[in-house]
C-alpha cells in the first residue's frame, strides 16, 4: 500500500528516534492519568452513592425530625402504605459500671425492623435483634471497637447509658446506613424499646428520629412523599428521597474532586512543558533533515504536517496510556476508599471523565507543540546550516500566535465550563497564567543577570554563571517546570498547615474545653452550681438551645430561593437556635439595634451578617423557622458579626424572648478547665447528670483534623504527580543536554579543567537555578495560598516556614540531582573518542 | 607572563620510549601504536605524516595526555605522564600544552572571546578576558569577539582555536591536521599564523598533516606507518614567511 507522502516521510524520519519521545509520552500520560483518574474515581464514588442510595437512606423514603416522635395518626397513615422502621439517634455518654472511664458515643436506638435494607455485621456473628434484646432483665448493646478500647471492656462486660445498664454482646463491624458522618465518638446500637428507660429522652433533648419507609413499588416513593406533604403540611419532618440519600457525602465528594482536579490539571500543564521541551529537542536533531527536505522542494506546510503527524501519534499514545491509568484507578481504589466512605465504589469504565481528560490532553499537547512545530517549519534552509547555535530563535507568525491564544482560551473555557465551582476555576486559570508569566520573567531576569554579571575571578564560578545564559540553555525550562511543580506543592502544604494551625490556634486561647449538651431546665441551677464552683473551671457560658430549620425567607419557600454557595449550609438541615433578652457577650452589631431587655412584642431575630448577605436578607425581612413542628416567623431586627473560629457559643439566629421561651428546650453550656483536669469534671458531671453529654472540643477538633488529613493526603498525592511531571521535564532537559555537556566537558578538560573544576561549575549552576526557583516558588506559592485561603475558603493565612523550607530544599535538591546526575558521565568521559577527526 | 619552563632548557621537550597502544574493538584488539621511540627538543618543529589510520592522531593524543598508552614511557616537559591521574594531567596541560584540532572543537555555546578566555580562567588569570581579547586581535578577529562558533567561517574558527591554544603560551603545541577542514588559501593563512605564533613564543610544535608542503615547513618530518615510525628525516626549512 502506498502511503501519502507526508505519512511516509514522517514514518521514515522516525527511524531510530522513537526513544527520544519517551519523556514526551510520559509527561502527557502522567497529566492525563491524573485528570482521568480523579474524574473516574469521582464518577465511581457518585455511582456508588447512587447504587447504595437505598441502603444509605435505609429505605425508599426517610422522614427525619428532631425531638418528638411522629403522631399516632401519622404513624397509622404511613404504616398503611409502607413498611415503617424507626431509628432514634443522639449523642450521649457511655460509661463503665464503676464510672472509672466514660466516652461520648453516637447512640442509635433501632426497632425490630431495622435495617430495612442491607445488613449489620457483628463480631461474633450474632443476630442483631437477639443481641439487643432484653435477656434476664438486661438489655444488650453493640458498640464499635473504639468504645471497647477506650473503656477497657470486652464482649460480655456491662456499660451504663443514661440510667440503664447494658451488656455489650458484640462488636459492631459495619452498619449499612452509616455513610460518612463526622462522628464524635464510637457508634453504640441499642433496642429502641430500651431508649425510654435510659432517661435520655426529655423535652427538648437533641434526639433525631428517623422513619424509614420501604415500599412494594419503589417508584411510588415520589407520590408518597407528595401525599405526605399534602396530608400533613405542618409536619416537622423533613422528607429525603433516594436522590438525596447522602447529601453531605455528595458535597464532600464534589468539593474534594474539584480540588483534586485542579491539582491534576496543574500536573498536566507542567507535563505540557515537558512535551514542549521534548519536541523542541527532537526538532533540533531534525534541522538538517528539514533543511534537506526543504531544499528538495518540501514547503513549510508539508514540514509542519510531517512533524505534527509525529507529535500527534505520540500525543495519542501518551493520552491513551494516561486514560488506561485513569481507568484502572477506580478498580485499584475501590476497596480501600469504599471502606473509608462506607459505600460500594462502582468500579467500571466511565466514558465522560475519560472523554474530558482526552480533550484536556489533546488541547495541552496542541498548545505545547504548536510553537516548536511552527518555528521548525518557518526556518529557512540556508539558516539551518549556519545558525546551529541558537535554533528556534525564529519569531512566531501572527497565525501561530492566534492559534496559541485560541488554544489557551479553549483550555481555560473547558475548565471553567466543566468545574463545579466556576469562581475557583477562574481563579485557577488566572493563577496558572500568572505563575507561568512570573516564572518566565524570573528565568529571563536570571539569564539577563548572568549576561550582565561582572566577570568573576574564579573560573568555576564564571562558568556556572555563564552557563545560565548559554544559547539553548535550559535555565528557562528548568525554572518553569521545577518552579510550577514546587509552587503547587508549596500551596498545598501551606494551605494544609494553615488549616491545621487554625484548628490548633483557637484551642488554647479561646476555645472552651467542654460543650455540655442537653442540660434540662430542672437541672440548670444545679449543673451551673457544680460547674461554676468547680475549682479549676473558668469562663462558664450557658444559653438555651433549640433546633430549628429555616423554611421560608421573605415568605418564599427556602428551597425556591437562590442563595450564594457559601451561605447554602445555613439552609441545609437543622440549625441550633437560641433566644436572649440582651446581646450575648462579645456581640458585635454591624447594623440595626438590639431589642429592649423587657421586649415582648412580635418575634424578632438577630442574624449573622455574613449569612444574611449570602441569603439576600436585610433588616426588616422575614424569616420563617420550623421549631418542633411549629412555623415561627420573625423579623430581622439587627445583623451581627460572628467569629466562628473562636469556637465559643455562636448562633446564626438569636431570637427575641417570648414565643421561644415557653418551648421545650435544653441548655448548652461551655466551660474551660486546664489540660489534665478534664476527666475529673467530666466524671463529676456524668455521675450527677446521666443524661448530659460532654463533648470535648479537643476530641471534636481531632476528628475534624483526621478528616482534613485524609483529604490532605489525597491532595498531596496529586500534587506529588505535578512534581513528578516537573521532574520528568528536568530528566528530559538533562537527557537533551547530556551530549552537549559531555562534549563541553571534554574540551574543557583538554584546556586544563579538572573534574573538580567541572563538578564545582555544575553544582554552582544548578544551585543557583534551584535557589532562584525556590525563592520564586515560595513567594508565588505563598501568594497563591493566601489568595486561596482568604478568598476561596475565607480563612486566615498563617505563614509557616516549614512548608516553605521543605519546598526550597526540594527545589535545590532536585535541581542539583538532575543537573549533576544528568552530567555525571560528562565528568568521566574519555576525551579521545570525541576529538578524533571525522 | 606565564612561567615558560620549570625544567632545564637543554632537557627534551618530548621523550617517548617504546610506546605501545592497543585498543579493544568489536572485531578484536587493534594495535594502534607499536613501539614508538621519539625525542623532540624544545623549540623544535616536527611534522608527522602518514596514511589514514597509521596512528598519527593517536600519537598526538598520547603526547597530550588525552590517551594512555598500553605500555612504554611518555615524558613531556620532563613530566612522566604515566604518573599523573586525570586531574593532574588536566593541570599539566593547562600550563604546558596547547592543542589545535582539524574540527576546531570550539565550544558552540560560548562566544569567541569566551572560548579563548577559558584556558586562562582555568589557569587562574584575573585578566583572562583582556588577554583573550588581545589574542583575538593578534589573530585578526578583534571584530568577531562576541560571535559564536556557528556564526564564524571555518578559517575564522580555526584562528579562534589558535588564539585559544596560544593564550596560555604553551611550551608545546600539538596540531592535528589544523588545515584539513579549510580550503587551500585559508589553510595557508592559518598555517602561517600558527608558525608565526610558535616562533614568537618559542613553542615546540608537533604537527600532524597530510600536506607535504606544510610538513616541509617544519625542521623535521616523521613518517608513521602501521603504528611505527617508518622514517625520521630533516625537512627543508621554508619557514612561515614562505607560506604567507
Amino acid at each position: 500500500m502506498k502511503l501519502p507522502v507526508t505519512v511516509a516521510l514522517a514514518l521514515r524520519d522516525l527511524r531510530g528516534g522513537v526513544r527520544r519521545f519517551r519523556v514526551f509520552v510520559a509527561c502527557l500520560a502522567l497529566g492525563v492519568a491524573a485528570i482521568a483518574g480523579v474524574g473516574s474515581l469521582g464518577a465511581a464514588v457518585r455511582a456508588g452513592i447512587a447504587a447504595d442510595a437505598r441502603t444509605l437512606l435505609g429505605g425508599d423514603l426517610e422522614l427525619r425530625q428532631i425531638y418528638s416522635e411522629i403522631t399516632p395518626e401519622q404513624r397509622a397513615f404511613i404504616s398503611s402504605r409502607a413498611r415503617l422502621s424507626e431509628v432514634a439517634q443522639t449523642r450521649t455518654m457511655a460509661r463503665r459500671v464503676d464510672n472509672a472511664q466514660r466516652r461520648l458515643v453516637e447512640l442509635k436506638a433501632v426497632d425490630q425492623l431495622y435495617p430495612l435494607v442491607g445488613a449489620v455485621r457483628l463480631q461474633p456473628e450474632l443476630d442483631l435483634h437477639q443481641a439487643l434484646a432484653q435477656k434476664n432483665g438486661q438489655w444488650g448493646a453493640i458498640a464499635e471497637h473504639g468504645l471497647f478500647d477506650r473503656l477497657g471492656l470486652k464482649v460480655g462486660d456491662e456499660i451504663v447509658i443514661g440510667k440503664t445498664h447494658y451488656v455489650l454482646r458484640a462488636e459492631l463491624k459495619s452498619e449499612p446506613d452509616r455513610g460518612v458522618q463526622a462522628f464524635f465518638g464510637p457508634r453504640v446500637l441499642i433496642a429502641l424499646e430500651s431508649l425510654a428507660a435510659t432517661g435520655l429522652v426529655q423535652p427538648g433533648s437533641l434526639v433525631y428520629r428517623h422513619y424509614r419507609l420501604a415500599l412494594t413499588d419503589p417508584l411510588e416513593a415520589k407520590n408518597l412523599a407528595d401525599t405526605l406533604k399534602e396530608q400533613f403540611p405542618d409536619a416537622a419532618w423533613r422528607i429525603r428521597r433516594l436522590d438525596e440519600a447522602a447529601p453531605g457525602l455528595q458535597r464532600f465528594v464534589t468539593r474534594t474532586e474539584l480540588y483534586l482536579a485542579l491539582v491534576a490539571l496543574s500536573a498536566l500543564l507542567v507535563g505540557g512543558l515537558g512535551v514542549a521541551h521534548a519536541i523542541t529537542a527532537w526538532l533540533e536533531t531534525r534541522i538538517e533533515t528539514i533543511a534537506t527536505l526543504k531544499s528538495l522542494g518540501a514547503d513549510r506546510g508539508m514540514v509542519f504536517r510531517i512533524y505534527l503527524l509525529q507529535a500527534g501519534v505520540f500525543a495519542l499514545l501518551g493520552i491513551a496510556l494516561g486514560l488506561l491509568i485513569g481507568i484502572a484507578l477506580p478498580f485499584l481504589a475501590a476497596v480501600p476508599l469504599g471502606e473509608r466512605l462506607g459505600i460500594g465504589i462502582q468500579a467500571t469504565l466511565y466514558p465522560a471523565p475519560l472523554a474530558l481528560a482526552s480533550v484536556f490532553g489533546v488541547l495541552t499537547a496542541a498548545l505545547f507543540t504548536l510553537a516548536p512545530l511552527a518555528r521548525a517549519a518557518a526556518i529557512a534552509p540556508s539558516m539551518l546550516f549556519r545558525d546551529l547555535v541558537a535554533p528556534g530563535a525564529a519569531r512566531l507568525s501572527a497565525r501561530s500566535l492566534i492559534g496559541l491564544a485560541a488554544l489557551v482560551l479553549m483550555l481555560a473555557g473547558l475548565l471553567i465550563a466543566t468545574a463545579s465551582d466556576r469562581g475557583l476555576a477562574i481563579g485557577f486559570v488566572v493563577g496558572a497564567l500568572a505563575a507561568v508569566l512570573t516564572f518566565r520573567l524570573a528565568a529571563a531576569a536570571m539569564t539577563w543577570s548572568a549576561r550582565h554579571a561582572p566577570k568573576l575571578p574564579n573560573a568555576s564560578w564564571r562558568l556556572a554563571v555563564a552557563n545560565l545564559d548559554r544559547p539553548g540553555s535550559a535555565t528557562a525550562s528548568v525554572v518553569l517546570s521545577l518552579g510550577l511543580g514546587i509552587t503547587v506543592l508549596t500551596v498545598v502544604l501551606l494551605v494544609e498547615e494553615s488549616l491545621r494551625k487554625e484548628i490548633e490556634r483557637t484551642l488554647p486561647a479561646a476555645a472552651p474545653t467542654f460543650y455540655f449538651i442537653d442540660v434540662q431546665p430542672e437541672q440548670r441551677e444545679e449543673f451551673r452550681r457544680l460547674v461554676t464552683t468547680w475549682p479549676e473551671a473558668s469562663g462558664y457560658d450557658e444559653v438555651p438551645m433549640l433546633r430549628g430549620r429555616i423554611t421560608r425567607l421573605k415568605g418564599v419557600p427556602a428551597d425556591k430561593v437562590k442563595v450564594s454557595p457559601d451561605a447554602e449550609w445555613v439552609l441545609q438541615g437543622d440549625r441550633g437556635i437560641t433566644w436572649a433578652p440582651s446581646p450575648p457577650k462579645g456581640t458585635k452589631l454591624v447594623q440595626g439595634k438590639w431589642w429592649a431587655p423587657d421586649y415582648s412584642g412580635r418575634l424578632l431575630v438577630s442574624f449573622d451578617a455574613e449569612s444574611a448577605a449570602g441569603l439576600g436578607l436585610s433588616i426588616g425581612d422575614s424569616v420563617t423557622v420550623n421549631v418542633l413542628g411549629r412555623e415561627l416567623t420573625a423579623e430581622i431586627a439587627n445583623l451581627r458579626e460572628v467569629d466562628w473560629s473562636q469556637l465559643g457559643i455562636n448562633f446564626v439566629m438569636v431570637f427575641s424572648p417570648g414565643t421561644l421561651q415557653s418551648a421545650p428546650q435544653t441548655a448548652l453550656a461551655t466551660v474551660h478547665v486546664p489540660p489534665g483536669q478534664e476527666d475529673r469534671l467530666e466524671r463529676a458531671v456524668s455521675e450527677r447528670f446521666a443524661n448530659i453529654s460532654a463533648i470535648r472540643v479537643e476530641e471534636a477538633l481531632a476528628t475534624l483534623g483526621r478528616i482534613l488529613a485524609g483529604v490532605g493526603r489525597a491532595v498531596q498525592a496529586v500534587a506529588a504527580i505535578t512534581l513528578a511531571a516537573g521532574l520528568l521535564v528536568l530528566a528530559g532537559v538533562a537527557a537533551a543536554l547530556r551530549r552537549r555537556r559531555i562534549y563541553e566537558a571534554v574540551i574543557l578538560k583538554v584546556l586544563g579543567a579538572t573534574r573538580a573544576d567541572l563538578l564545582k561549575a555544575l553544582a554552582l549552576e544548578h544551585l543557583l537555578i534551584g535557589l532562584a526557583t525556590a525563592a520564586i516558588a515560595a513567594l508565588f506559592g505563598g501568594v497563591a495560598a493566601y489568595a486561596l485561603l482568604r478568598l476561596a475558603m475565607e480563612l486566615p493565612f498563617r505563614f509557616s516556614p516549614l512548608p516553605m523550607s521543605l519546598a526550597a530544599l526540594l527545589s535545590i535538591g532536585f535541581s542539583l540531582v538532575f543537573g549533576i546526575g544528568g552530567s555525571l558521565r560528562a565528568l568521566s568521559a574519555k576525551a579521545a573518542p570525541y576529538l578524533r577527526n571525522p | 607572563m606565564l612561567p615558560f619552563s620549570e625544567n632545564p632548557p637543554d632537557s627534551d621537550m618530548i621523550r617517548l620510549v617504546d610506546v605501545h597502544l592497543k585498543l579493544e574493538s568489536a572485531a578484536g584488539p587493534v594495535n594502534i601504536l607499536r613501539g614508538i621511540d621519539l625525542t623532540v627538543a624544545p623549540g623544535e618543529r616536527v611534522a608527522i605524516i602518514g596514511p589514514s589510520g597509521s596512528g598519527k592522531s593517536t600519537l598526538l593524543m598520547v603526547i597530550g595526555g588525552l590517551e594512555r598508552p598500553t605500555s612504554g614511557q611518555v615524558l613531556v616537559g620532563g613530566e612522566d605522564l604515566a604518573q599523573l591521574d586525570e586531574d593532574r594531567l588536566a593541570r599539566f596541560r593547562r600550563g604546558t600544552v596547547g592543542i589545535v584540532f582539524q574540527s576546531f572543537h570550539l565550544i558552540a555555546t560560548m562566544s569567541a572571546l569566551e572560548n579563548v578566555a577559558v584556558p586562562l580562567e582555568l589557569a587562574g588569570h584575573a585578566d583572562a578576558f583582556t588577554r583573550a581579547a588581545e589574542e583575538l586581535e593578534r589573530v585578526g578577529l578583534a571584530a568577531r569577539t562576541e560571535h559564536y562558533p556557528g556564526q564564524l567561517s571555518g578559517g575564522e574558527q580555526q584562528r579562534v582555536a589558535l588564539a585559544r591554544a596560544f593564550a596560555i603560551r604553551p611550551r608545546l603545541l600539538l596540531a592535528d591536521e589544523p588545515t584539513g577542514n579549510l580550503d587551500g588559501e585559508t589553510g595557508r593563512a592559518v598555517s602561517a599564523l600558527m608558525f608565526d605564533l610558535a616562533q614568537r613564543y618559542k613553542t615546540t610544535l608537533l604537527l600532524v598533516t597530510h600536506e607535504a608542503d606544510l610538513a616541509d615547513c617544519c625542521g623535521r618530518v616523521l613518517q608513521i606507518q602501521d603504528g611505527r615510525i617508518f622514517a625520521d628525516r630533516p625537512a627543508g626549512l621554508r619557514g612561515a614567511a614562505a607560506l604567507a
